[in-house]
């Protein structure tokens, strides 16, 4: 990838974190929950993706984001009140601008149409109307005058008191050439205050040698104005890199910039230089350096933010980044990341292989190097924890863009949602975070479209017309459970079954339960809906929801209660880097089995296993039986059946609460292990979900109890009408 | 304000963006030599670019020793040389001693 491509990168990542700060900024703003930092947050998410967009040339981007921003700033100046309505244009043009960017990131195009609709209704809102906002639409793609008058209608700043600065600015042709214009620029720098300007001209040749898109003239303004350096560097964000400029303090009395402003200038002043020493660089090579530096002036106003408010006050809308106590961050490339975790896991290896050699070489625990190796055991796992923190995200991440996506599906079935989120700041492993999005949105589309009313079958119900759908997340023991609930009717079981049996799924006089009526959703081919809705009916069903979900090491279940409402509950490991196992011998093989599925481990007795012809057995477990599977014929380790009578039982669950036992030869204990995985390092196996190397270095597979039930239930589909009827 | 018939006249554009630039450039060097007088009348707004050219142009004639006046300056053309610092006196000084 070449610098610019690389910058870009971040440029959009930057975008996804602004974006993901306007809609939570936004939704605070609606439950009239906005603070002053509240709306100033959002005010800075737009415009910095605005002023990131300039410098890619992202037209429709700018454009837009300026609109937006425009309307926003009317909220921050208390021109526009933010009502219920103002607020979901306001979702709505968030929603647009983040297709904007994702338009311009993945180079598709965007509904003109819709981007029209919402500039008028953006515009409609400013005070004075479309008018006013007309002229400001207009001067993103050109530039236009505007009666002095006006251009200092919207402007807070007394003219006149404050401070002095003097301000050179040499633009070069790049900076024509991307479409900027110095007369904006300066008419932008007449809104912060009392602007005196003059042009050097000295530089301009004579006609037959001029060139007509080159740049010669010099200016140099004094501005007196109340707000700081930031808000005039602000002006100049678009074009900074493509000029020469400088920014002076006349007058020593003020204090309003030292810390941040001096250090800022430090750094912007080496920049500076160094591009002035390489002015023969390609554009696009200037263009790499405001990124990092808008990263390094927030992480200064961080560092600065003491006390927040006075901050606000001196920065002006730079205030908005200087929460006092806001985390400092840095980025990092996952594949670093990634790299350290799996050293990390080598190293417990490794550490687990040296504890066993050095028992192995006759050394008593209590001894000088067995307690050594006890703490590095202990520093080991602390590493190991610190290691995979550092992964861990928050599923707000995942949380924030299903606002949008229930708005979406709310306007297109004409229900009306209401959503609660829950438990954001749960945090799990980074690969589970980005798999969960495809199947949360689906179970989020299916609880509008499938589970909720609509608002006249809801009062009538003697229900709010307004449906309520919560997404919640938790830690429960060592897993993390996202729950979508709804309160809509619930599952139609008779529906399900009728529709269950016609599709074959069932026979049509099967007994279920209702809890296995509830399942049957998640049958491949089972679709409710009548007609497939372009909503929910997208050619996926439940059953890939839940596989998708399986894969990553989790259940899905739900449960639902008529009239009330159904609730989907999905489980899922922390991490898929490391697994708590039990670690069992099965024909000389050492496996695991991931210990969230073991419920209990028994010893057979004579009297409890039941042949049923076929090879197939099961156990009297207290009042149920429940199937048997030799784990070791299961995976072909060996072709004869075990004698349940000299092994073990590991009573386990599989997603639906079906219990299984797996019959295994001994059982060695319970550990940690780190997953290796074997598609990526061998193949697929059937049966097999991962592998993990033991201390004495040996691979040990991982069992995938879900497949190893299921096979082991299609080669003996007999067994269920016997198990129904012994139930 | 009547320009004298014998002057050549030169009709600026609405709009003196960029793109104007390279056009305005041709069309005054095409007509270097004679008396002209730049119509603003039309202009909407003015950028930096056709400053240059235009403050090149009166350079130029200037060196030639020959006549460049401006007529019918219009608000926004005003407007846009007060923003990149320049008065109306500086555009229509020369039309003084005409």
């Amino acid at each position: 990838m070449d610098a610019m491509a690389a910058v870009k990168q971040t440029f959009f990542q930057e975008c996804e974190e602004q974006l993901a700060e306007l809609e939570t900024g936004l939704l605070a703003m609606e439950r009239g929950e906005a603070e002053s930092d509240t709306v100033n947050a959002v005010f800075r998410a737009v415009h910095s993706i605005k002023g990131g967009a300039g410098a890619f040339s992202l037209g429709d981007l700018v454009q837009f984001a300026h609109v937006f921003e425009t309307t926003l700033d009317h909220v921050r100046n208390g021109a526009l009140e933010p009502t219920a309505d103002v607020m979901a244009v306001m979702l709505r043009a968030a929603d647009l601008l983040a297709d904007l960017v994702a338009a311009a990131r993945d180079g598709h195009a965007v509904d003109s149409g819709r981007s029209e609709v919402l500039v008028a209704e953006l515009t409609a809102l400013s005070p004075g109307g479309a008018d006013a906002s007309a002229e400001e639409e207009d001067d993103m793609s050109d530039f236009s005058f505007t009666p002095v008058s006006v251009a200092f209608d919207f402007s807070d700043t007394p003219a006149v008191a404050g401070r002095s600065y003097t301000i050179t600015f040499k633009p070069r042709p790049e900076l024509y050439a991307k479409g900027n214009e110095t007369a904006l620029v300066l008419r932008e720098l007449e809104r912060l205050g009392q602007l005196e300007t003059s042009c050097d001209a000295s530089g301009l040749p004579q006609l037959a040698e001029l060139d007509p898109e080159g740049a010669y003239l010099e200016w140099t303004m004094r501005l007196t104005t109340e707000k700081g350096e930031d808000a005039i560097r602000e002006v100049f964000e678009f074009v900074e890199w493509d000029s020469s400029l400088t920014i002076q303090a006349s007058d020593a009395d003020g204090d309003a910039d030292s810390g941040a402003g001096s250090t800022e200038d430090a750094f912007a002043a080496l920049l500076r230089s160094i591009q002035a020493d390489e002015t023969s660089l390609p554009a696009t090579t200037a263009d790499i350096i405001p990124l990092p530096l808008a990263e390094e002036r927030e992480a200064v106003a961080e560092i600065d933010a003491q006390p927040a408010k006075a901050v606000a006050a001196r920065n002006g809308e730079g205030g908005a980044n200087a929460n006092a106590g806001a985390p400092q961050t840095i980025r990092a490339d996952l594949e670093r990341v990634d790299r350290l975790i799996d050293l990390v896991g080598e190293l417990v290896i490794n550490q687990a292989m040296l504890s066993q050699r050095v028992m192995e070489a006759g050394h008593v625990p209590g001894s000088a190097v067995a307690l050594g190796l006890d703490e590095l055991e202990h520093l080991t796992r602390e590493i190991q924890d610190c290691v995979m923190a550092i992964r861990a995200q928050a599923v707000k991440s995942v949380f924030q863009r299903i606002p949008r996506l229930v708005r979406e599906v709310a306007g297109m079935t004409g229900k009306q949602v209401r959503l609660i989120t829950d438990g954001e700041g749960t945090e799990v492993d980074k690969t589970v975070i980005d798999r969960l999005n495809d199947p949360l949105t689906h179970m989020i589309r299916n609880a509008i479209d499938h589970g909720l009313e609509k608002p006249e079958v809801r009062v009538a119900a003697g229900k709010p017309a307004e449906g309520v759908v919560r997404l919640s997340a938790m830690h429960r023991s060592g897993r993390i459970v996202i729950e979508v609930a709804d309160d809509g009717a619930g599952i139609n079981r008779s529906r399900v079954k009728a529709i269950a049996a016609e599709k074959g799924l069932i026979a049509a006089d099967a007994v279920l339960s209702d809890e296995e009526i509830d399942n049957l959703i998640f049958l491949p081919g089972f679709s409710t809906a009548s007609e497939v809705s372009n909503i929910s009916g997208r050619g996926v069903g439940m059953d890939v929801v839940k596989r998708s979900i399986q894969s990553l090491g989790g259940r899905l279940s739900i449960t639902s209660r008529p009239g009330k409402g159904s609730t989907f509950t999905m489980s899922l490991p922390l991490t898929l880097a490391v697994l708590d196992g039990m670690v069992v011998t099965v024909a000389d093989q050492t496996l695991v089995v991931p210990l969230t599925a073991i419920i209990e481990t028994l010893q057979p007795k004579a009297a409890d296993v039941h042949g049923l012809g076929g090879g197939a057995r099961v156990i009297a477990i207290r009042d149920t039986f429940t199937p048997l599977i030799d784990v070791g014929r299961e995976l072909g380790f060996r072709t004869t059946a075990t004698d349940p009578l000299a092994a073990v039982a590991i009573l386990v669950e599989t997603e639906g609460g079906r219990r299984s036992a797996l019959l295994v030869d001994t059982i060695q204990g319970q550990r940690q292990v780190v997953i290796k995985s074997l598609e990526s390092n061998y193949r697929h196996v059937p049966g097999i979900a991962a592998a993990t190397i033991l201390g004495d270095g040996r691979v040990a597979l991982i069992i995938d109890v879900d497949t190893v039930i299921a096979n082991s239930q299609s080669d003996a589909t007999i067994l269920e009408p016997v198990l129904a009827a012994a139930g | 304000m009547t320009p004298d018939p014998s002057q050549r006249i030169l009709e600026l554009a609405a709009v003196l963006d960029l793109r104007a630039a390279a056009p305005l450039t041709e069309s005054l060097l095409a007509m270097r030599g004679t008396a002209l007088t730049i119509d603003a009348s039309r202009v909407e707004r003015i950028g930096g670019q056709c400053l240059q050219v235009l403050l090149s142009a009166q350079q130029t004639w200037s060196a030639d020793e020959t006549a460049l006046s401006f007529t019918n300056l219009t608000p926004g053309f005003v407007e846009g040389l007060r923003l990149l610092g320049f008065s109306q006196a500086d555009f229509t000084r020369e039309e003084m001693p005409e």
